[in-house]
């Protein structure tokens, strides 16, 4: 009988057996939780896909010397980017507003570049001199390739210095930008 | 059983305290009680109400469907953005926002702001009065404080929807939805970058942390940013103790951090348009 | 006829198939009319009795209701238009095209569906607003507030999901941007502040699990769709479950 078991208990008895069951209570939920979290972990790291199926980000543009002065738009359709040339050389800005992502327009009249979606307005450096945006257009690493000479853009490797805010707006010492692998001097 | 002792000539029930509440208290209930003459069957009073009210909606559904099929724009194409993009009508209030933030704070933080302190409304407004009814006179502030959140939300969207054009520029109804605006000869600046030139400071460092170079400008706009909150704070638990007391401590704090912040963004809104002031606040990791 | 269709019905009423479904007889009598709201499925989400404050349309304005039966109309529409939508980045805009132009109703289901949505979305901010001006949320009701909040957002998440999938200029720079707003979240996102330096980059962000890669493809529209289509309506069914159980279990606020 159950009254008398407990008669014969010791403080001891009662203890140990509270001891173990709370031990056993720990262990059983603790494996209930550690399995429910471990699932719930484990799904949110299957919505992280680990393999892509995207268009390639390195690829090759042609020769240098079929860029002229200034901002050339032929690419923009086919690669999200322009192709800049100035006095010291060339270098590729990524076709993506720095707002939101949307495409920016060229309008060479005005010699900047016009977000349709809320208004940012770039200087062909890509420094940011009106609208929303909060840093100035990427610049996308560029080679030669050795062997035909043509330009290698690396389109997820991308230059991106803090900006300083200016009257003129948030602006970038272009001599700094003006760098491998960013810049090449053809 | 609590003591009770009748005087026969007048009749007065002298009863305690605790049993006078309960008293008062079945007295409310009695009063409030439902009869069935208050009441009504659903079927068929609502359940025909609701019929017709559907058949309504539904009616006038059609009638937009035949007046303005859905859209299909060109086929999707990364390399090109439509002059301008504009999200759906209820999400342009976000897109307005996001002309005067950034997206951070008008994409993620404000929204996230707004669900927050719509689902806190019941329990940081501890006013019993108005339930059920319509009132202004019994619940001013909260009336007052819903529907000018409300009114910036549906300007905006008003804003987004008619009067912006071309490059995201400001374009009147009877502008030339078709010609570009010209760029706004008008150029962005930070509030540090202003005060630092009318006010004279040095540009040198008074203290560097990492990436960030605090300017005596930018310790400023600090003051000015926490001030804002500290002030607004402040005030009506100097001048109106009543509101405060009413609310308690928790309540009160919550009430007012949301009702600052809300009344912060047209603030900063006002700031750009009147003074064009990019940023109050600049840091390398965030820019308000 | 009358007399014909009277006779027809309580012929009807006896048989053990009729008596099989209704537990009731035709609804023309107070003893009826009470039974078909209590032992119909859809009719008990309403009480047998209401206070005649609950009738005045001045009060309500139909609002809740109405948002109800433009999920109602959502969810039908849009059972109708996946049967000819595949969520291919290179047919998807072919099939919202069919629908517009060479299938029978394909048009009207489609621009019904954007028409409610539409709807769906302004009746849960006016309800909300009438909700809140009749401080029908003061307690005991604050934490169907909450549900309705809940809801509202599950809404415009739905609308926003469901803008992708015709796959048109106007899907992906919405998507784009939204996408974008999403990288910018604080510590979760690569653009936001301070992402950066918790590590989050192009492959670990929210945005990437947002859109299963790096730009609004294939991977998104495919999620976007199943989002848009089954988890979210799956989440606000349960919520809008919720949200009248506890009308009917809290009363309703309006005046007698």
């Amino acid at each position: 009988m159950a009254g008398a078991e407990q008669k014969g208990e010791s403080p001891e008895d009662v203890s140990r057996r509270r001891f173990f069951t709370l031990m056993s209570l720990g262990v059983g939920w603790g494996g209930v939780v550690a399995t429910l979290g471990g699932i719930g972990a484990g799904a949110a790291r299957y919505m992280f896909p680990s393999v892509l199926y995207e268009p390639p980000t390195v690829f090759k543009i042609g020769l240098p010397s079929g860029y002229g002065m200034g901002v050339d738009t032929k690419l923009k359709k086919e690669r999200q980017v322009w192709v800049v040339r100035n006095e010291r050389g060339i270098y590729v800005l990524v076709a993506i507003c720095r707002h939101l992502g949307c495409t920016p327009n060229w309008f060479s009249d005005q010699k900047l570049f016009r977000c349709p979606c809320h208004g940012s307005i770039y200087d062909p450096h890509g420094n940011v001199v009106g609208g929303p945006a909060p840093r100035t257009l990427w610049r996308s690493a560029i080679s030669l390739d050795p062997v035909d000479g043509q330009i290698v853009v690396d389109f997820n490797l991308r230059q991106d210095p803090d900006p300083v805010g200016t009257p003129e707006g948030l602006m970038v010492e272009e001599a700094s930008r003006e760098v491998e692998p960013y810049f090449l001097k053809v | 059983m609590p003591q009770k002792s009748v005087n026969p000539g007048s009749m007065e029930i002298k009863i305690d305290k605790k049993s006078d509440d309960l008293l008062a208290r079945i007295k409310k209930t009695a009063l409030k009680k439902i009869g069935p003459e208050d009441t009504v069957l659903v079927w068929p009073n609502l359940v025909y109400l609701e019929l017709i009210a559907m058949m309504f909606a539904l009616a006038i559904l059609l009638f937009l469907c035949l007046y303005s099929p859905a859209p299909l724009e060109e086929l999707a194409s990364a390399d090109t953005t439509p002059n301008p993009t504009k999200a759906p009508w209820y999400f342009l209030g976000l897109q307005e926002l996001l002309v005067f933030f950034d997206p951070w704070l008008a994409g993620v933080v404000l929204p996230s702001l707004i669900m927050v302190g719509l689902i806190l409304i019941p329990y940081i407004d501890p006013n019993p009065k108005g339930k059920g009814y319509y009132t202004f006179s019994e619940r001013k502030f909260s009336v007052i404080g819903f529907s000018f959140g409300l009114a910036l939300w549906y300007i905006l969207i008003v804003v987004g929807v008619w009067f912006r054009g071309l490059d995201w520029s400001w374009y009147w109804p009877w502008d030339d939805p078709h010609m570009h605006q010209p760029a706004g000869a008008v150029k962005l600046v930070d509030l540090q970058v202003i005060l630092q030139s009318t006010l004279g400071l040095s540009e040198t460092p008074v203290a560097t942390l990492g990436r960030y170079v605090v300017s005596m400008a930018n310790l400023i706009t600090w003051g000015i940013f926490v001030g804002y909150y500290a002030i607004g704070f402040a005030i009506p638990f100097l001048i109106f103790r009543n509101f405060y007391n009413k609310l308690g401590f928790v309540r009160y704090n919550l009430t007012m951090f949301f009702f600052l912040s809300m009344l912060g963004v047209p603030m900063k809104i006002f700031l750009r348009l009147l003074a064009d002031i990019k940023y109050v606040l600049v840091t390398p990791w965030f820019n308000i | 006829m009358w007399e014909l269709f009277q006779r027809i019905r309580s012929v009807v009423n006896k048989t053990q198939a009729f008596k099989s479904i209704f537990r009731h007889g035709f609804p023309n009598n107070d003893g009826n009319r009470a039974l078909v709201m209590f032992s119909n499925i859809i009719l008990h989400l309403h009480p047998v009795r209401v206070r005649r404050g609950a009738l005045k349309i001045k009060f309500t304005w139909c609002l809740g209701g109405l948002t109800f039966f433009f999920f109602i109309l959502l969810a039908i529409t849009g059972v109708f238009l996946m049967f000819y939508y595949v969520p291919d980045t290179n047919r998807a805009y072919g099939n919202i095209k069919d629908l517009g132009t060479v299938i029978f109703f394909g048009d009207l289901f489609r621009s019904l569906h954007r028409w409610s949505a539409h709807s769906m979305v302004l009746f849960v901010w006016l309800h909300m607003t009438r909700v809140f001006f009749t401080g029908s949320y003061k307690p005991p009701r604050e934490f169907n507030w909450v549900v309705g909040v809940i809801l509202l957002s599950t809404t415009l998440v739905l609308s926003w999901t469901g803008y992708l999938l015709p796959w048109d200029q106007l899907a992906l720079w919405a998507v784009t941007v939204g996408s974008k707003m999403a990288e910018a979240s604080p510590l979760i996102g690569k653009a936001g502040p301070f992402g950066a330096e918790l590590g989050m980059n192009a492959n670990n962000d929210i945005t990437f699990a947002l859109l299963g890669g790096t730009v609004v493809g294939q991977s998104a529209l495919l999620r976007f769709y199943v989002l848009h289509c089954l988890a979210l309506p799956l989440v606000t069914a349960l919520f809008i479950a919720i949200h009248f159980w506890r009308i009917r279990k809290d009363g309703f606020s309006g005046p007698l």
